[in-house]
């Protein structure tokens, strides 16, 4: 078996050609790609502003957990069956199954920010989107991030069901192995879609430390930090229930 | 001057934060609003920027109503402090204290040297600009809040315990501090506390409040010690207040009386000046040292009666206080006296600090 899966990986026709493992990871990566993109769109200022005006909340949490039980098989056939087959009913699938988590990240990282730096905020003059966009995003930053890392990885790894309606994408190999009791090759799939994933984490982990403002961010150029090491991580806390006044 | 005029507060759940409170913080002058837990002194402080507003009456800032106009154009012309300071955590600590000049409209340079300016004000070390706020002690955040409310140079500073979650030498440190730079910038300063202790060492008029904001006396510190009008604010100024008062009676009819003194650049200790008396051992920079006792042995000064203010640090300077813990605290049966720069003036007696005490007394 395993020297078969050997065989499988080193065929040369397998590097090449539209059927080959480049072109299969590329389309994956890129309805991966496309269905966080809608998904962040949607969910990440959604979340925001839920999580600054801690105005149904409670809705969020229902509805998030709602979609993250539909079958994503299920949810593709019923798609296909009102839109058609094309690109569009894989990505709403995808694009429903990414939502929650990106969701519930922002929702819980703003809402999560530091309740006396946004009492400061809003008592030394900014306004409502200068506190969301200059305080509590900021510190939001680390649990978006950690939504949309598990959001992806969601996807890259349930992205195999475009090949169920025709389209490309690692999943090819895993419904055409299956089709012709080819072993190796749904074997082989799968393996790529494993590596796919850790590539995909270690990769969203490196340019998550970019991104995240204040002490713990990375930096290419530029004065290091030298106190950099004597700061606590920030450790995101619940959304405490806030007085109504503001 | 910040006006409060019949100003009540009952929140969307029924509770009464305010009843009627009527009263007034005068220009340059910090008051201290001073009372027990959930009596309303945040919900108080926080109607002058709008942050709560009030169901009743009205709020005047320099004679204007607050509830007219846009609540962010308020805020930033007035400093707010908190107690857990607030400070953006993802901001550098320049940077934080730039927030409010850049919300006025200055470009980001100009607001940096604001900061710098401010931070320096403020005591804060050049190095400490460029940290993060996690990187900071308690106290050094709570200097970087007073910072960035002083920021946007406003006339009128609204602090809600700034002070109380440090520890208390830091407390006392941050409160000279906040005195001194009062001195220079004579600001409004409405400052709530529930400790007692600072509120008589920060305020010029302390406002002891009740629950529901029902003002129970509001006067001067040493009024307020000398003449509690009952014994809700007896009780809350404590049963020490007698002691307490006398930091604010100067000692100025006090005579200072000779001793018999040596000087000792070399810390010899051979015996007394004065046989079978105690004597002060001086310095080479006419300091006291030590008292010599009258077998010869070296004893501790005690403290010391510091006669001027000049010194900061010196917190009962000039006044009875001072002159009776010098008296109390000497081996000797009576305190040495020193001046501003700590060079030896004299002698304080026990009899002499107890008969002003005793004219002094409130009737
Ligand atoms: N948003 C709110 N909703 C309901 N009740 C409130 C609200 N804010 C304050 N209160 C109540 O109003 C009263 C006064 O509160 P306030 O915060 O002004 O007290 P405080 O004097 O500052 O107390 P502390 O010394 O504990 O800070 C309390 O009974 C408090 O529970
Ligand atoms: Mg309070």
């Amino acid at each position: 078996m395993l020297g078969r899966l050997v065989e499988w990986f080193s065929a040369p026709a397998q590097w090449s050609g539209s059927a080959g493992i480049p072109t299969r990871v590329l389309e994956h990566l890129g309805y991966t790609l496309l269905a966080v993109a809608i998904a962040a769109v949607i969910a990440l200022p959604l979340g925001a502003v839920i999580g600054h005006t801690r105005r149904g909340g409670l809705a969020v949490v229902g509805v998030a957990n709602g979609l993250r039980a539909l079958p994503e098989l299920g949810v593709l056939v019923l798609f296909v069956l009102l839109l058609g087959l094309g690109l569009l009913p894989p990505t709403l699938a995808l694009v429903l199954l990414a939502i929650p988590p990106m969701l519930a990240g922002a929702y819980s990282g703003v809402a999560g920010a530091d309740p006396g730096a946004v009492d400061a905020a809003r008592g030394m003059g900014m306004r409502e989107s200068q506190i969301l966009l200059q305080v509590e995003v900021p510190a939001a930053v680390p649990l978006v991030l950690g939504g949309v890392r598990f959001a992806t990885l969601q996807v890259v790894a349930t992205a195999t069901i475009a090949a169920y309606v025709g389209l490309g994408g690692l999943g090819r190999y895993i419904i055409d192995g299956f089709s012709v009791r080819d072993f190796p090759q749904m074997l082989g799939g799968a393996l790529i879609v494993a590596v796919l994933s850790i590539v995909v984490e270690l990769v969203l982990q490196l340019l998550g430390r970019f991104v995240t403002p204040g002490p713990d961010r990375l930096r290419l150029r530029g004065r290091p930090d030298r106190h950099a090491a004597a700061a606590p991580s920030s450790v995101p806390t619940p959304p405490s229930p806030e007085r109504p006044d503001r | 001057m910040i006006e409060f005029r019949d100003v009540g507060k009952r929140f969307a759940d029924g509770t009464v934060g305010l009843e009627s409170l009527s009263l007034t913080a005068r220009e340059g002058e910090i008051t201290v609003l001073v009372g027990p837990s959930g009596c309303g002194k945040t919900t108080s402080l926080r109607t002058v920027n709008r942050m709560v507003e009030p169901t009743s009456g009205a709020v005047l800032l320099a004679g204007r109503d607050v509830a007219q106009g846009d609540p962010a154009e308020l805020r930033r012309g007035i400093g707010y402090v908190i107690q857990q300071a607030g400070l953006f955590p993802h901001r550098r600590v320049i940077d934080n204290v730039a927030t409010v000049p850049v919300l006025q409209g200055l470009s980001r340079r100009e607001a940096r040297a604001r900061a710098a300016e401010v931070l320096e004000r403020v005591g804060l070390d050049d190095a400490l600009a460029q940290r993060w706020p996690a990187q900071l002690s308690g106290g050094q955040q709570q200097r970087v809040g007073v910072a960035r409310a002083l920021a946007g140079d406003a006339p009128v500073l609204l602090m809600d315990e700034p002070f109380s979650a440090v520890d208390p030498v830091v407390r006392v440190e941050l409160q000279d501090e906040l005195l001194r730079l009062q001195a220079d910038l004579g600001k409004t300063i409405l400052f709530v506390t529930h400790d007692i202790d600072e509120a008589i060492r920060l305020g010029d008029r302390v406002a002891v409040l009740r629950v529901g904001g029902r003002l129970a006396q509001f006067a001067p510190p040493d009024e307020l010690l000398a003449q509690p009008v009952d014994d809700f604010v007896s009780g809350f100024v404590g049963r020490d207040r007698g002691y307490r008062r006398l930091g604010f009676l100067p000692a100025t009819a006090l005579r200072l009386v000779d001793l018999p003194t040596r000087a000792d650049a070399n810390g010899d200790t051979a015996g007394p000046a004065v046989p079978g008396e105690w004597t002060v051992l001086l310095d080479g920079s006419e300091r006291p040292a030590a008292w010599l006792g009258p077998d010869g042995a070296r004893h501790d000064l005690g403290s010391v009666y510091v006669t001027d203010g000049d010194d900061a640090a010196a917190d009962a300077a000039g006044t009875l206080r001072g002159a009776l813990d010098a008296a109390l605290s000497s081996p000797a049966g009576r305190g040495v006296a020193v001046d501003g720069a700590g060079r030896y003036r004299g002698g304080v007696d026990t009899d002499d600090v107890l008969a002003l005490l005793d004219r002094s007394a409130p009737r």
